[in-house]
């Protein structure tokens, strides 16, 4: 019906990744399906098998595809069928299709391996739970949709499967739903991830008004926005002097990413997705999700001018520096992990802002393996004690359970990016490192006041190896606090100790030296500059000057030296840090803000959550009283009127009944009466009569 | 011969009426049942003979009615009835199925309903004003008795609203058709003046409602009476108040049809009416009538939000999304105006159904109070997936039926900026409220899901029976369709595509 896009032939590698990366993306799909159909009459207690064997499918075809796509020397590639008609623009068409980069196969890899571990530790915690079927079928909708989002061709297909990640978020985190908190944690998630979708369909809106259907357009060989790019004509010429609605636009869309990656200021539903089971705790927080703001920044980063870069950052640099002040304060161990999950996702949205590009996005690859490696461990824990996630009940339990503490160790050892010199033995060094040189470059931009954007990565990179230790000495070292909680604990089952184990070798086997993470999308940054992304400054210079300055030295010992400060002081429980909160002045009031999450959920709740209802109140008011007031006033005049006529009729027109005045009089009394039987037959005879006189009076016309 | 068939399909339902009425009343629902199913079959295969490709209308009759005035029985079905003509069927079957448990005569209950059919087949089929006029009336008389007989508590007060109400917007049609009627003899018809609805959009009757033409004055006074004559039926915001009083009184299977298909009479006439009659009034006013679709949209779902009643609350949720409907028409783009096409068939898939799902609950715990409800996703786990996926699709979640219309909705408006004349900020503002109706959408739906779905079951609701068979095989069809049409849009674009290609030129927008 309307003009069709001719892409171009695939190759037959090409044809044969399309068609691994279709395997690899549906597999979860199907088994989600499958399992909700037929988990409880049929799969029962092998649900968890059955799922974890369709996601290990899953992996392995990614697997494939991300071996064949790095050694065959396959250029990226596109594939799509028409969707939604948009007729009058040039596309015609949304598309759903499939786009195909080195970025793609990456995140493909990571998302299914990790999801496949998850699937896993879920066959122990979730061992025993009522719903342990529903719980898989609805683990592997989410990591359809996120695949979804990896593979997405286009922004409006991204944009289907960000939805769809946020209902299958929805289910997870409200999965335990009789109980209140959840309840509250999935609706809060859900509406605050709208909010930022809101963003993202205005941006969107606003490139397609400016751009016609070339946003519509698939990807094709040169990134997302290659058409929309080429529209714009000369890029660097574009973002010297960009227009007002590009801007707007990029932020637009960025808002998106806000939501889903929980950034300041929509981030307070992330720590409230605590209440969810563990294990999903340790996917969403990880691979998914808040991963798919940062690569949503990450694949519009072509078309962000340089206010909205700016705009990128401030939000990263917020969110790294509030949340990890609140990270230290906190007790509950998931908490900790949830505020320090914020944290690092303002470092990876500041590296893409600052034009870090490479870096924050293999920061959220190694930052995916020890976050849901921290998750699961903490998983293991809670679940052995009972459900209780407050630290200060635990103490000592590396005794208890060895392998979890030697998983939690290293994890933390890589979140805290040890490293020595230029080289380090932990991936979370490199990625965080490479963030770290981005903001120095780009502070040196600026100038002035930008040196922020190097002081708030820096402070935070001491502050977070400082609160990792905490939770860390807290949990594992020292002495038992509840040593009746002591005495229960046990090292988790298999089925949760190998996928924490498997997690943390792959948080040290990510570094550059051994997995090449950081090569893959170090192609698609290259495919991204031969198209003429020149504007960011510093692309280059930042992979070059990696290799040899002083400051990898500075952050890589820092991370050791505050490890050892926050062993120190909290290994006997929280005597040191209670010292210490007494004699500083100051402390005090910072430590009771930060642990009331800087009153931003009050303030929100106060703002906009009462403010809305309130304002929903209003309406049904004025709807209530004054729209349906009037009418009801005008039906009382009505009747009224009808009355007087009526008794006009009656008395001085007496005997002059005509078939018109009857059918009138009929519909004052139907107004007058009270009685429902006569309503109707007054109503009826009014209608008939109504359609006499008409049929009359067009006859009359008519002759 | 599917000429005749289209004219059997709108009065077999009569047919059935009467035959429901003559036989005995324990008859009533099969003979009912068996003359839904038989217009669907019949809907079918006009859907099947239907030539996609053709710009106007096929299977037409043409009887002179009424020589004099040249009023004619002129029917016929073009991309922009047939979709809707299915919606009618389809939803038919189901309501009937939903109506099964009538109690109170139920012979003259499925009688009625029949008759409101056969209005609404003739609404969706009139090529001639005068029969369109007849229809659109005819169609009220039976739902003010679905009503006001098989009504709630104040089934009085609500279906003489809803009379009342269409009833004043159908006086300002009559004076607008009558108007029509005289001006168009300055048009040169050869048979002198008529009430063809193809006809009247020739160009010359277009020259006479242009800005430079003779009747500039009255074209728009035309709009605006026509225009409020469909707003009342869609409903837009402030005429809608008729229209929760209605729902929350009719019994569950007339909220089904009411919303799911009477509302789309009011978006179908500004499609077929008042946009092709009178394009310059439209671009004239556009400004003003996508704000009030705009309005819709937020007012509509503040006042979802406040509702406790939780029929009402669905009542308002139809409110907001046919503001989008409002909104993809007034911005006069293809897009938009396919968006609002297809947010009609998707609210008639979604309304029907979540109305259906609040009746299963009506029906057992004889109160609809949200606050008073409570784990009930724990109690019915299957219901409680069905009535997910409803709600959800009501929501404008993608991979349902409500999304597709919304952001094709949403894409027309912001398209808008760059048609001439338009002030981008001001599209793009209007654009940005209407994206904002999403998240009050979602956050009274899901409020609502909570207080009433989720938590642990009360013991009051511990001796509900499940939902039965029939119930399960309504809500299972709705919500197979929601995600068909959520998925496949071509489904419905492939009829509609000629008929709007056209439809543009005719509003002379042909271009974008």
């Amino acid at each position: 019906m309307h003009a069709m896009l001719t892409l171009a032939e695939l190759t037959s590698d090409q044809e044969l990744i399309r068609k691994l990366l279709f395997c690899a993306t549906l597999l979860p799909l199907v088994s989600s399906i499958f399992t909700l159909f037929l988990g409880t009459k049929w799969l029962k207690k092998q649900t968890g098998q059955f799922a974890v064997s369709a996601m290990a499918m899953s992996f392995v075809c990614a697997l494939f595809a991300a071996f064949k796509f790095t050694t065959g020397d396959v250029e990226p590639f596109t594939w799509a069928i028409p969707w939604i008609p948009i007729p009058g623009r040039e596309a015609g068409y949304l598309y759903l299709g499939l786009f195909c980069d080195q970025l793609t196969v990456a995140l493909m890899v990571m998302v299914t391996l990790i999801s496949t571990l998850v699937h896993i530790y879920s066959i122990g915690y979730m061992e025993g739970d009522k719903r342990y079927e529903r719980f898989f079928c609805y683990l592997s909708a989410f990591t359809f949709s996120m695949l979804g989002i990896v593979t997405a061709n286009g922004l409006m297909q991204l944009f289907v499967f960000w939805e769809l990640v946020g209902l299958t978020s929805y289910l997870l985190i409200g999965f335990w739903f009789e109980k209140k908190g959840p309840q509250q944690a999935c609706k809060k998630a859900f509406v605050m991830n709208r909010v930022g979708d809101t963003g993202f369909l205005i941006g969107f809106g606003i490139l397609f008004a400016q751009l016609g259907g070339k946003v519509l357009l698939p990807a094709t060989d040169g990134g997302m926005f290659d058409a929309i790019a080429a529209e714009l004509g000369g890029k660097a010429e574009i973002m010297a002097n960009p227009p007002m609605w590009l801007t707007i636009a990029g932020i637009g869309l960025f808002f998106g990413a806000i939501g889903k990656s929980a950034q300041f200021p929509l981030h307070t539903w992330l720590p409230d997705a605590m209440e969810g089971p563990t294990p999903v705790s340790s996917i969403v927080h990880s691979a998914t999700m808040v991963a798919a703001g940062v690569y949503l920044t990450a694949r519009i980063f072509p078309i962000l001018t340089p206010a909205a870069h700016l705009f990128v950052c401030i939000i990263g640099l917020i969110t790294l520096v509030m949340a990890a002040c609140m990270a230290v304060v906190m007790t509950d161990i998931k908490r900790v992990l949830a505020y320090s999950t914020l944290s690092q996702l303002g470092y990876m949205i500041l590296g893409v802002g600052s034009g870090a590009y490479i870096f924050a996005l293999f920061h959220l690859v190694t930052h995916a393996f020890f976050k849901c490696c921290l998750f699961q461990c903490s998983g293991s824990v809670i679940n052995m004690a009972h459900h209780q996630q407050d630290m200060r009940y635990y103490g000592g339990l590396a005794k208890k359970m060895p392998l979890t503490a030697l998983a939690y160790g290293i994890c933390t050892l890589t979140i805290s990016g040890i490293g020595f010199g230029s080289w380090s033995f932990l991936s979370g060094f490199y990625s965080k490192d490479g963030i770290i040189l981005g903001s120095y470059n780009y502070a040196h931009e600026l100038g002035g006041w930008g040196s922020l954007f190097l002081w708030g990565p820096i402070i935070v990179a001491y502050i977070t190896p400082f609160y990792m230790a905490r939770s860390f000495a807290l949990t594992f070292l020292g002495k038992p606090r509840d040593q009746h909680l002591y005495d229960h604990v046990k090292e988790a089952p298999k089925t949760m100790v190998g996928p924490q184990l498997v997690l943390a070798l792959f948080a040290i086997i990510s570094v550059p030296w051994i997995l090449p993470w950081e090569h893959m999308i170090e192609m698609t940054q290259q495919s991204l500059v031969a198209n003429g992304v020149t504007w960011i400054p510093g692309l280059h210079e930042l992979h070059e000057a990696h290799h040899g300055i002083a400051a990898p030295l500075l952050f890589g010992l820092a991370g050791l030296l505050m490890i050892g400060v926050g062993i120190w002081m909290y290994k006997d429980g929280f005597g040191k840090a209670e010292f210490l909160l007494k004699k500083v002045p100051g402390l005090k009031i910072l430590h009771t803000w930060a642990l009331n999450k800087f009153y931003f959920d009050h303030l929100y709740d106060i703002f906009i959550v009462k403010m809305t209802k309130c304002f929903a109140g209003i309406c049904s008011f004025i709807d209530k009283w004054g729209v349906d007031g009037l009418v009801n006033v005008v039906g009382l005049w009505t009747k009224g009127l009808a009355r007087f006529t009526g008794g006009f009729d009656n008395k001085v027109v007496d005997g002059l009944v005509n078939g018109a005045a009857n059918s009138a009089r009929a519909g004052g009394q139907a107004l007058r009466t009270t009685q429902p039987g006569r309503i109707r037959v007054y109503v009826s005879l009014l209608f008939v009569g109504l359609i006499i006189a008409l049929m009359f009076a067009l006859t009359l016309v008519a002759n | 011969m599917y000429d005749s068939l289209l004219n059997w399909l709108i009065f077999t339902p009569c047919i059935g009426a009467v035959l429901c009425l003559l036989l005995p009343a324990d008859k009533a629902k099969n003979i009912a049942l068996g003359t839904t199913v038989v217009t669907l079959l019949m809907t079918v295969s006009l859907a099947l003979a239907f030539k996609t490709g053709m710009q106007g209308p096929q299977f037409v009759t043409t009887l002179d009615w009424i020589p004099a005035i040249n009023v004619q029985y002129k029917i016929g079905l073009d991309g922009l009835s047939l979709p809707l003509v299915v919606l009618t069927s389809a939803l038919s079957v189901l309501v009937v199925g939903a109506g099964w448990k009538i109690g109170k005569s139920p012979n003259v209950f499925m009688a009625l309903y029949l008759f409101l059919m056969s209005g609404m087949y003739g609404v969706f089929c009139s090529l001639d004003m005068v029969l369109f006029y007849v229809f659109f009336e005819i169609s009220l008389l039976p739902m003010y008795f679905l009503i006001g007989i098989w009504g709630g508590p104040r089934k009085e007060y609500a279906a003489i609203k809803f009379f009342l109400y269409t009833l004043a917007g159908s006086v300002c049609l009559l004076i607008t058709m009558l108007g029509i009627y005289n001006v168009t003899s300055s048009a040169d018809f050869i048979n002198g003046n008529t009430w063809d609805m193809m006809a009247l959009q020739s160009e010359a009757v277009q020259a006479l409602f242009a800005p430079s033409g003779e009747y500039w004055y009255f074209a728009r006074w035309a709009f605006w009476l026509t225009f409020i004559a469909f707003a009342i039926k869609i409903p837009v915001a402030p005429f809608h108040t008729w229209l929760p009083d209605a729902h929350v009184e009719a019994p569950t299977p007339i909220s089904m049809i009411l919303a799911g298909v009477l509302l789309k009479m009011g978006g179908y006439a500004l499609m077929r009416i008042t946009y092709p009659l009178f394009p310059d009034a439209a671009s004239l006013f556009w400004e003003c009538v996508a704000t009030i679709g705009v309005f819709g949209i937020i007012y509509g779902a503040l006042c979802a939000m406040a509702q406790t009643d939780w029929k009402k609350l669905v009542a308002y949720s139809s409110v907001s999304h046919m503001g989008y409907v409002t909104l993809g028409i007034a911005v006069l783009t293809r897009t938009g105006f396919d968006g609002a096409y297809y947010q009609m068939i998707g609210h008639g898939i979604t309304s029907a159904m979540m109305f259906f799902l609040v009746g299963v609950v009506y029906e057992r715990a004889h109160h609809r109070e949200i606050n008073k409800f409570g784990g009930l996703w724990l109690k019915w786990p299957q219901y409680g997936g069905w009535s997910m996926l409803g709600f959800f699709a009501g929501m404008g979640l993608p991979g349902l039926c409500g999304f597709i219309g919304e952001v094709m909705v949403l894409l027309g408006t912001f398209h808008a900026a760059d048609r001439a004349g338009a002030d981008p900020t001001f599209v793009y503002i209007l654009g940005s409220f209407a994206a904002f109706g999403v998240v009050l959408t979602a956050g009274y739906i899901l409020w609502m899901f909570q207080r009433i779905y989720m938590g642990k079951t009360r013991e009051e609701y511990e001796h509900f029976e499940k939902p039965n068979a029939r119930e399960y095989a309504i809500m299972v069809t709705l919500g197979i369709a929601a995600l068909i049409f959520g998925i496949a849009p071509l489904l419905v674009f492939n009829y509609t595509h000629a008929t709007f290609e056209n439809l543009m030129a005719v509003i002379g927008l042909a271009g974008s």
